[in-house]
This record gives C-alpha cells, structure tokens and sequence, in this order.
C-alpha cells in the first residue's frame, strides 16, 4: 500500500506528498500535530488520516499466514472455541434447567426467559443474582450483580431467603471446605450477598433508556459485575408507547447495546419478558411480548410455563443447543430441582 | 449459465489456477481493467468466462438448500436468509461457514450482531462431517476448519462501515497474494443493525441502509466474495414478511424464507427471488 492507494481526500493525498511523506512509514512516524502543521490542516483532520495510514499498515502486515489479523478485533473460531470451554456458566439452581441450558446461564450472551405471571420468572432472577456470586472455590464465579427493577417485584426479604437457601446448599455440598476455610466463611454470609447486588428501581421508559446506556459507564467502574438481570423489560413499554414503529426502533436499539455490554465486559444479560395472546391460525396463543421483531434481539430464549401443578422450563431459542423442556420447583431456598425428578426426564424435543 | 454449474457441489472445490491466463483473469474483473489501457468495459464474453472461472458455488452443506439455490451459494452475489425468530437462520449460516472452510474454499468472515456465533456448534457440525473429504485426523481437521473462519461482534452501523471499509483495504492488499483469500462473508444478522436507524422519521437511516447495500454489493463484485446476510420476519398485513422494507428488496440477488414448525425439527426453505432461476 503506497500513499497514493490511501482511501482519503485527493487534496490530503496530494498534500501530504508535496510535503515529503513519500511511504506510510515516514507517515507512521509522525504525530497528529506535526502533520496538521505540515499540511496546514486542522488537527483532527490529520488524525483520521492517521488512523487510516495505521490500518492500511495493519493490513499490510496481515499478508502472512497469520489470517485472524485480516480485521482489527476479530478472533478465528479456534480460538473463540478454547475460550468458551474454559468459561464456568451460571448455575440456576435446579440441575435439570442448567442441562437443557448447556451449564446454565451463558455469558457473553444475552438470555430471554418469559412466562405468565405467577411461573416463576422473578424468583429465577433473583435467584441467579444470588448464583453468579457463589465463589470461585464453591464452582461459582464470585461475580456481582446488576439488577434493574421495573415492576417493584425485588422483595429484599425473599432475596436474604434465597441467599440464606444458597450458603446452606453450598455447606452440604462442601463439608471439608466448612472448618478449613475461615477466609472463604467470611464470604458466605447472606449480608455480603445482599451487598454485591447493585439494584436500579425505573419507573418509566425514559428512565430505563437512561439506565441502559449509563450501565456502559457502571460496568467499566464495577469489572466484577458478571449478570444484568431486567425485570422486566416488558412492563413500562407494554403501558405508555402509542408509536409501535418507533418502540420497535428504540427496543431494538436496546438490545443491540445489551448485546455489545455482554460481550464487551464478558457478562450474562438476562432479560426479563412477559406474555400476551396472539391470533394465529383461528386460534389465540400465549407468546412473549414486545413482538416480532423483538423476538430475533436475545441469543437465547427459555420460556417458563405450568404442566399441569408443575412448573416447566422450554428453551425456545439457542445457537447451540437443541430445543428441550425440564421440570424446576420453586422452594423456600429458591429455584430447585423438581420433586422426584432427575434428568432421566429430560425431554428432548 | 445455470446449466454449467448445476453440476452443483462438484463444481465448488478449488481449481488450479489457468496456465498463462491470458489477462490475468484469476485476479479478478478489476485487474482487467488496468491492464488493458483504455479499455474500461467488459464484453459479454468477458462476463461470461468471469462467470464460469470466478463466480463458483459455494456450498451450504444442506443438500435441500443447495438445490433451492441451484449449487449454493453463489460467489459475487448477496444471498438473503429471512425468518422468524428460532427458525434455523444462524444454523444455515453456521452450516455454510463450517462446510465451505472445510473444502478449503476460502476463509470465511463471520460478523455476529447478536452474539449466536457458536463456535462450540461449529465444532459439532465439523465433527460430524465424513473423513474422506480430506484425509486428516478430526483434530487436525477441527483445528485447520476453525482456524479459517473468522468472527468479529459488530453492534452498531458505524461499527459496521469501519469493519467493512478495513476489509476492503485488507482484501486490495490481497490481490496478488491469492493464499487465504476471503470467499464468504456473513452477517448474522444485518436487519438488527439496521433496525433501530430504519423507518420514522429518520431519512438518513435509509440512506445509510443503501450504503451498506452498495458496499456489499461492490466487496461482492470486485472481490468474488459471496455474501449472505440474515434479515428478520415482521408482522404485515396478515402473513409475516420479510423486515427492512420495499427499498432493501431489490438488494439480494436470492431471498430464501425458512420457516420452522414449532417443536418440530424440520425446516423448510422457500425461494422467494432468484437472479438465475425460473420457476414455472
């Protein structure tokens, strides 16, 4: 790539020969004010130009048998593959939904779970709140959580339960760790559960376009933090939106952000939905709501419904898993296995 | 034109390079150009030799799929897969990426907008495939095929101008390179990212939505990149259709819509517009 071949102005080009930048590497050398000088432009002008002479280095350099380097940023499915065998997946407390879900909840991806009201979607939330913070030497990931709370169903008293429920599985589950560990014993108390979840209460739409597009900054001040639950996402713009072209822009602007968030800083999103009916084929059908085109923004879908008196999981959607149903149960402790279930009974669709 | 490649899947592996082309051709239509002083146009039979040499069918490894688009698909053109949600589009793109980095075809730039990028999957798919294609142990395999695909996160439409605009760049500095060259580019999906600047009261969002058309269509012509976006269903008059409106339509040269019964494994693929076939 010569400097003739840069894809900028013709006049910059021009310019910056006459100046005496013969190859990009005398262009690389130079520093943005010393080449808005020379050219007798404004300075961040000759940043682009700059920028562009970097890249075209770059791509020059990208001629070897290295091909991941073709673009800034971009990884070769190899080694995104190493990297995602190594990540740990949220538990969601009942065994058989983390089967059909792969490991439980993923990060670096964004997870839709709806249901009617009443299955159990709140306490799922919760319940992951609590989950992602189990730490590192229990098999969690010892991270935080950011809940943002647009109903007011965040009882605090039902959280302390949960978080209680949590420590006494995990002291069951590792008894030799009980005496030995005082430093990890500090950890396990329901107060600092409580603490390490950082909860946003949105009382109308605007509030929660503002919170979304602030969680970029809190999220680069708070690295730990590795869940956003939305509960729910639905509810302020199910009440108040008369223009459903324009909620169908900004909620897919929304969720391109959740996407960038959950890859940017390596966390789950999970996003809260609720129900509606809709007409299809002569007869009405319970779906998620927010519509079509929302239905396309979440990497993965489960939906929560009743069998009968017991509460199933059905993931809907997923790029790597089939589609499958499990029973889970709702306890005093949080979300659990079903009652005499175990994953014999797992039913792949 | 369409007889010479029904030979479908068989015409997809790589040949070896003309002996002495007389102009070069392999390099592409845009190095033509420059070689012949004063000559800027192609005649017919340019077209078509650049056709049967340059324009190969890139398969998608779905036997029903191929035959739908007459051998696959088709390098120098944009390829459209719509449907509702959950009904297979990333697995047709994941199933394209894994097949054609498998026959050693190209590499293969995966851009991911709603982070389904599954390289595990990709893994699934590429163990699955019969040994005899190349003879290599599976890991080599898995390792050679993963190592040729590519993804990068792409979240909003500048995002998507600079990557494409990079790529550009690093395909002319290519050129005379002619080793790992890019053959299939895949957005998955395109109408997330244009969703949020599309419609209303924002005629800028249009025009940037031709852009990106445009330059699709060019990286496709001058680079024999085949390109295969994924667009999403909305809720019309009465049956779904496909989402980003009357102006997009005109963009792909092949629109396939599948559909996915719920809670059941088959999906079915319907043609809705095709550049090279006719349907009776």
């Amino acid at each position: 790539m010569e400097i003739a071949d840069l894809p900028i102005a013709t006049s910059h080009r021009a310019n910056l020969l006459a100046a005496g930048y013969s190859s990009l590497a005398a262009l690389s050398a130079a520093s943005p004010p010393r080449l808005a000088r020379d050219l007798s432009i404004e300075v961040h002008e000759a940043e682009e130009i700059l920028k562009v002479a970097v890249g075209a280095n770059k791509s020059k350099g990208a001629d070897g048998p290295s091909t991941s380097s073709v673009l800034k940023g971009a990884q070769n499915a190899w080694d995104m593959l190493s990297d995602e065998q190594s990540r740990r997946h949220i538990n969601t407390g009942s065994a058989d939904l983390n089967n059909i879900l792969g490991g439980g909840i993923h990060c670096k991806e964004v997870t839709e779970i709806g249901g009617v009201p009443g299955v159990g979607k709140t306490q799922l939330g919760i319940q992951l709140a609590i989950n992602v913070q189990i730490p590192v030497e229990y098999g969690g990931l010892g991270g935080k959580a950011v809940y943002i709370d647009t109903e007011g169903s965040f009882m605090v008293e039902r959280v302390y339960q949960i978080a209680e429920g949590c420590i006494s599985d995990i002291l069951e589950y590792f008894p030799h760790c009980h005496d030995k560990a005082p430093a990890g014993q500090e950890k396990l108390k329901p107060e600092s559960f409580l603490a390490d979840i950082y909860y946003f209460r949105i009382c109308s739409y605007t509030e929660q376009i503002a919170v979304i597009n602030y969680l970029e900054k809190f999220l680069g001040e708070h690295k730990d933090v590795r869940i956003v639950i939305i509960d729910s996402v639905t509810f302020h713009f199910r009440q108040d939106f008369d223009d459903m072209a324009l909620r169908t822009r900004v909620l897919s602007g929304l969720s391109l952000k959740l996407m960038k968030l959950s890859k940017a800083y390596n966390l789950a999103v999970v996003l809260l939905n609720q129900v509606t009916t809709k007409f299809t084929e002569g007869s009405f059908q319970l779906t998620l709501a927010l519509g079509d085109s929302w239905s396309h923004s979440c990497t993965n879908r489960l939906i929560l419904y009743w069998n009968g008196n017991e509460r199933y999981g059905y993931l809907d959607k997923s790029p790597s898993l089939p589609v499958a149903s499990a029973p889970y149960a709702v306890t005093i402790k949080g979300v659990r296995d079903a009652v005499n279930s175990n994953s014999k009974r797992v039913r792949v669709m | 034109m369409a007889a010479t490649s029904a030979s479908g899947g068989a015409g997809c592996f790589p040949r070896p390079p003309p002996s002495g082309g007389e102009h070069g051709f392999v390099l592409g239509v845009q190095e033509k150009k420059q070689d012949e002083e004063g000559q800027c146009f192609l005649d017919g039979m340019d077209l078509l030799k650049d056709a049967t040499e340059n324009k190969r069918f890139l398969p998608t490894g779905l036997q029903g799929v191929d035959a739908l688009l007459g051998g696959g698909l088709r390098q120098g053109q944009l390829t459209e897969i719509t449907g509702q949600s959950s009904s297979g589009k990333t697995q047709v793109c994941l199933c394209s990426a894994s097949h054609v980095a498998a026959r050693q075809l190209g590499v293969v730039m995966y851009l991911d907008t709603s982070n389904s990028f599954s390289p595990s999957r990709i893994a699934r798919i590429v163990d699955g495939f019969p040994i005899s294609l190349v003879r290599e142990p599976k890991n080599v395999r898995l390792e050679r095929v993963m190592s040729s695909i590519i993804c990068k996160s792409v979240f909003d439409i500048f995002d998507l101008f600079e990557v494409l605009h990079q790529l550009e760049l690093s395909l002319k500095s290519k050129v005379n390179n002619g080793g790992n060259k890019i053959c299939l580019l895949i957005i998955d999906s395109i109408s997330s990212i244009l969703a949020p600047i599309n419609g209303g009261k924002y005629p800028r969002g249009r025009s940037m939505m031709i852009s990106v058309a445009m330059i699709l269509k060019k990286l496709a012509y001058e680079h024999n990149l085949s390109v295969l976006v994924t667009n999403h269903m909305v809720a019309g008059n009465g049956a779904p259709k496909p989402a980003l409106g009357e102006s997009w339509k005109t963009v792909p040269h092949v629109r396939l819509v599948i559909s996915r019964e719920r809670g059941s494994k088959i999906c079915a693929a319907t043609v809705l517009k095709h550049t090279l076939l006719v349907f009776a």
